[in-house]
């Protein structure tokens, strides 16, 4: 059997690198997402500032992150509320939820906490 | 008897992104001559604006030559495969490879580098694998256009009118194929890199079924613990971020790290015997990235929605009855003999196709394009044709090669 030496890249990775149409479809894809999520789930990323693939990564994450925590959420709900109905208890069930939702609020302080001493990350209101 | 299609329980696909057949895989000619590739003895060139011929050289490099990414827009596509014919009777020429880059920077000199392709050695993943296992030379993008609505031919066999990179695909008739595997208690999903990369399935899939999405550790712990899907797409890391370099070869992200990238996909199937030997790994590229090829996409049958003069931009509606520019396809799995070359046409509704017609049967809910589209792995049953059967050993090979 042959064992093919993949080399490791050359290249630099680098956040800097102006963004392509690809990602500025993709940051407009998630921006119209981001309007149907709810308040609590939004972003403070104005889109129209995002000029780098470092700063697109940022907003793609934090809105891909939201938008499976709403569904998340909704989903948890859906469940309390069905187990309410039958009359079983749902204390882990809710404590599952409150759980991540809280790491989900300590991810997002923790990554504004890394933007704010980053000088290329550029925030504004939307 | 067709031992492999018996054995075959997961298909995973990984679509890269904007690179041609030629500029990949053209080099592999030199190699096997069946291989419908490029050599320098060959007569292909396009004009530059001064009027001169300009070949394609074994020049390409891994980054910071494609500079402005090519345009690849279905104006732009146009001028490459048309080149710059816009009459009724107009008879595609792939002439307009070098013109269309010129009109980016007005250089001609950089715009030569368009016709440019990457050495065989230089791409040592990606050629081993086309010599190793099954490599298409006629798979085409589905639409001379560029990304987005490439890629929903691979989610949904339609881009449902789409010739642009803004998807609306919500009130539309077709299931995507992972809903139609999931209604009839399938199972499948989409892997995207990390959330920084998410994917390129926002409008629909992600705001809606957030559910069939998980990550590439997901995938890699997946294979490990043999808990893969039946069916598994890819998305490579769409950009450079923190430490996590993109692997999606989109010019002009490094093409190595894509190399390195579809290595830990194939190693991540192969290090598990059991998957291994149940699994079909298909890789293609999503378009040509206005990179030059010199075969003409031939016609198809018209989807059910035109693209109008308007969204065309180019004062011609579009019936969806071509392909798009061809891209590198690789099938793999250790029941396909060394240097298979498929000489069928192939797009990215095939995609779909496939995945319906072996997990569910005879599913004909979908657009004309896929119902007419060929499929690449044959369904199970008695009545398998061994021309077509691209799983065609008796017994699997343990010659396949690993990647370090």
């Amino acid at each position: 059997m042959a064992v093919i030496k993949v080399p490791e890249p050359r290249g630099v990775i680098d956040p800097n690198r102006p963004v392509n149409a690809l990602l500025k479809a993709q940051i407009e894809h998630l921006h119209e997402a981001e309007r149907a999520l709810p308040l609590k789930y939004r972003s403070e990323i104005y889109i129209r500032a995002i000029q780098t693939e470092g700063e697109a990564a940022e907003y793609i994450q934090e809105i891909t992150e939201a938008i499976h925590a709403a569904h998340f959420e909704a989903e948890e709900k859906r469940r309390r509320g069905a187990a309410k109905r039958r009359g079983k208890p749902v204390i882990s069930i809710a404590a599952v939820a409150d759980e991540r939702a809280e790491r989900i609020a300590r991810n997002r302080a923790a990554a504004k906490k890394s933007q704010k001493k980053s000088p290329n990350t550029k925030k504004s209101k939307n | 008897m067709a031992a492999g299609l018996d054995q075959l329980e997961h298909i995973v696909v990984l679509m890269m992104e904007n690179r041609s057949f030629d500029h990949m895989l053209g080099s592999l000619k030199a190699v096997d001559s069946r291989i419908d590739g490029i050599t320098p003895h060959d007569n292909y060139s396009n004009p530059d604006t001064n009027g001169n011929a300009v070949k394609p050289q074994a020049l390409a490099e891994f980054q910071a030559q494609l500079q402005p990414d090519p345009d690849h827009h279905f104006p732009a596509v146009d001028l490459q495969i048309f080149g710059g014919d816009t009459s009724a009777n107009r008879a595609a020429n792939m002439q307009g490879f070098v013109k269309s880059y010129f009109n980016q920077q007005r250089d001609v000199n950089h715009s030569q580098k368009i016709m440019y392709y990457f050495k065989q050695e230089d791409l040592p993943v990606l050629t081993n694998l086309a010599l190793e296992f099954a490599v298409f030379n006629r798979w085409f993008a589905s639409i001379p256009g560029p990304t987005i609505c490439n890629r929903a031919f691979a989610h949904y066999g339609t881009s449902f009118g789409r010739v642009d990179m803004n998807p609306v695909y919500l009130k539309e008739p077709y299931q995507s194929v992972y809903s139609r595997l999931i209604n009839a208690k399938h199972t499948a999903k989409i892997y995207y890199y990390d959330t920084a990369s998410s994917t390129m399935e926002v409008a629909n899939l992600l705001e809606n079924q957030p559910q069939l999405f998980g990550t590439y550790p997901q995938f890699l712990q997946d294979c490990k613990s043999g808990n893969l899907p039946e069916y598994s797409f890819i998305e490579p890391n769409f950009n450079d971020h923190g430490q996590e370099a993109a692997s999606d070869q989109h010019p002009d992200h490094d093409v190595q790290a894509g190399e390195n990238f579809i290595a830990s996909i194939y190693m991540a199937i192969k290090g598990n015997a059991q998957l291994w030997e149940s699994t079909a790994l298909l890789i293609v590229y999503d378009e040509h990235g206005g990179i030059y090829d010199h075969v003409v996409p031939p016609a198809c049958t018209p989807d059910f929605k035109s693209a109008s003069t308007n969204d065309t931009g180019t004062n011609m509606e579009f019936k969806f009855d071509r392909l798009g520019v061809r891209v590198p396809a690789i099938l793999v799995s250790p029941w396909i003999a060394k240097g298979t070359i498929v000489n069928r046409v192939f797009d990215h509704a095939s995609i779909p196709r496939t995945i319906s017609k072996f997990f569910l049967g005879d599913f004909s809910a979908c657009s004309p394009r896929e119902l007419s589209a060929d499929v690449f792995i044959e369904a199970k049953g008695q009545n398998v044709d061994p021309a077509r059967n691209l799983l065609s050993l008796d017994t699997m090979r343990n010659d396949c090669p690993d990647f370090e």
